[in-house]
């Protein structure tokens, strides 16, 4: 085993917590069921680490049989580093009936082409994604396994998921994408966060949306407590249609964990009590970030309780409707 | 004990006095009891009337509802006494009554339900699929009528081409045309997605190498019974309004088994019966195990 699959595995050891190591490596598979038992995993990470090196090193593992445990430990828990969404358009004809050993091919196809050097695997996970992990190398340099680029992308759907992707491998990436999929442009999505289940589940639809009915809703419990009755009474109505509101513009039940949203104003400043600001003809630059852990059930929390107004502005509404969380606010078309 | 049961009586007895005395102080809160009885008696006239004012704008939709013919052969038509303006009104509200019932009925043979939204500016459809009989999921469409009819809310997954669809049939002009598409490739593609879960429930001896979310490509190993070949059967659902493969293909290192008779029977079967029942044929025949 030489010295940059040792190396790989050891940093790799480093990012796999210690409940999650047994699991991961039953599922690599490359160590005889023999060779797994007699790892001790009460012992220090440290410790584990040193005897799986020294057993990978019995089996004759390489840095391709390294590379395949990263690969299988990322698919497991994809929620970590930064997610970039981007969005395919202008599909071709045939772009409906693109299936996977055409979409393997041709990815590996096209981007050998435009760059050398670059080791691709692809791999389809049970939920019907297809993983692609590119190290990326130069006509120079060997693929540089230490920082992969990690590929997210539902055949037949328009967006492709993208994780450690450098601003010089982009647009070799974007191409070879776009080609294999049958499509003819590719372009960023605004949609970015570190759980990529939580953006994959808002552009999937994969979350219970709230849409009128013709049957009304049903009653509510009502409340024991007398004085409480009252209050409810009064504020009964406007609750519920706040709820309502809230409800059809975020979604019910568990929403899909979204963690900030950003936007990026560039309108004219009014505040009709500072002139010196009013004033100027540039458009005052700014901008908001919200952080959350969920941010949309947060978003829902605010509308429901009336900390934001109802109907909901097209501001926050967007986040879900558009499945985007970064917008630039100009005062011709707010983030169109 | 003697003095709690003289007690008992004694507050008994001032229990009642106290009665007595307030029953008298009730003959003057008559007055306005009645009041009260009478503004009750109001309130209900009113309703009544109300109530008597719908029957008779509903009776007068009935007589517009029936066919035109009859209404002529009845000669009923002399004898709507109203004037042309609220006539006109009247047909109005007949034609949107009976609309709304025909909708009602559509839905409940298992086609699309639609409300209004938003004051009138939006509709919300809603789409059921189903599959041999049982009913799968609904999805939900919502359009923008003004200033132009435009798709906006819904939760239909992204791999159904809702924009080219909408791109294909004039949205501003034909509707109609455009949800009956979107409901053919829902209900296909609930149906493609109903026969693989019931290729995986009820054939756990074939092993499903390839499918996609939109369920238009299957691959299936299949298991030759006498020397434990196996069989790739591809399965492609080209045309995404239909349930059935469009194509099917054999691939097993030994080249007879695609050629011969029994598998070129069973490949035109795969095209014509859904594959979960087809795959039952092809076991009972014993072309695999």
């Amino acid at each position: 085993m030489d010295n940059l699959a040792k190396h790989l595995l050891q940093r790799l050891m480093r990012r796999i917590p210690a409940s999650m190591l047994q699991s991961t490596l039953d599922k690599w598979g490359r160590l005889t069921a023999e060779k797994r038992k007699s790892l001790d995993f009460t012992q220090s990470k440290l410790t584990i680490t040193q005897e799986l090196v020294a057993l990978c090193e019995e089996s004759e593992l390489t840095v391709k049989h390294i590379t395949e445990l990263e690969m299988i430990y990322v698919t497991e828990n994809p929620n970590q580093g930064m997610w970039h969404t981007f969005q395919l358009l202008d599909p071709e004809d045939d772009a409906h009936s693109v299936e996977l050993m055409q979409f393997k091919e041709q990815f590996k196809s096209h981007l050998s082409e435009l760059k050398r050097n670059v080791s691709v695997k692809i791999k389809k996970h049970t939920d019907e994604a297809v993983w692609i992990r590119v190290a990326w190398g130069d006509g120079l340099s060997r693929p540089n396994h230490l920082k992969a680029t990690y590929v997210v992308h539902y055949l037949q759907t328009p967006y492709v998921f993208v994780n450690a992707l450098s601003s010089k491998n982009k647009p070799l990436l974007l191409q070879a994408l776009t080609l294999s999929t049958k499509h003819q442009q590719i372009k960023a999505a605004n949609l970015s966060g570190q759980k990529l289940t939580a953006l994959r589940d808002l552009l999937m639809r994969q979350y219970q949306q709230v849409f009128p009915t013709k049957y009304p809703s049903p009653l509510p419990e009502s409340d024991q407590s007398i004085s409480k009755l009252r209050i409810e009474k009064v504020q009964a109505e406007a609750s519920a249609n706040r709820h309502r509101m809230a409800g059809e513009t975020f979604g019910d039940g568990m929403l899909p964990a979204l963690q900030s949203a950003f936007f990026q104003l560039e309108t004219k400043f009014k505040d009709p009590t500072n002139e010196a600001m009013t004033q100027r003809d540039e458009p005052f630059i700014c901008s908001v970030k919200f952080s959350s852990s969920n941010l949309l059930e947060s978003l829902r929390h605010c509308a429901s309780s009336g900390i934001a107004s109802t109907p909901v502005t097209p501001l926050l509404s967007s986040i879900p409707l558009k499945g985007r969380n970064y917008f630039v606010i100009t005062n011709n078309v707010p983030n169109a | 004990m003697e003095g709690a049961s003289t007690r008992g009586v004694l507050c008994h007895l001032s229990l009642l006095e106290v009665q007595a005395r307030s029953r008298g102080s009730q003959v003057p809160q008559q007055p306005s009891r009645v009041k009260e009885l009478k503004a009750k008696v109001e309130a209900l006239t009113s309703q009544r009337d109300q109530l008597k004012a719908e029957l008779q704008i509903h009776k007068k939709l009935q007589k517009l509802r029936a066919p035109v013919d009859k209404r002529r052969e009845d000669g009923e038509d002399e004898e709507m006494d109203v004037d042309s303006e609220s006539s006109e009104l009247f047909h109005l509200m007949a034609r949107h009554s009976e609309l709304t019932d025909l909708l009602h009925a559509h839905n409940l043979i298992g086609g699309y339900d639609a409300i209004t939204t938003n004051g009138g500016k939006g509709m919300c459809f809603s789409l059921a699929t189903e599959y041999e009989g049982a009913y799968l999921d609904t999805y939900k469409l919502e359009l923008n009528l003004k200033p132009k009819v435009r798709i906006s809310r819904h939760n239909i997954p992204p791999f159904i081409p809702l924009n080219s669809l909408a791109e294909q049939s004039d949205l501003q002009t034909d509707v109609r045309a455009f949800l009956a598409t979107v409901s053919q490739h829902l209900n296909a593609f609930a149906g493609r997605k109903q026969q693989l879960k019931l290729v995986k429930e009820q054939h756990k001896s074939i092993e499903v190498m390839e499918s996609n979310l939109l369920c238009s490509i299957l691959v299936l190993m299949f298991t030759v019974p006498k020397d434990k070949t196996p069989l790739l059967c591809t399965l492609e659902y080209t045309d995404h309004t239909r349930c059935l493969p469009t194509r099917v293909h054999l691939n097993c290192q030994d080249k007879l088994v695609p050629d011969s008779p029994n598998w070129k029977k069973n490949c035109s079967l795969l095209k014509e019966v859904p594959v979960h029942r087809a795959l039952t044929a092809i076991k009972k025949a014993s072309n695999i195990v």
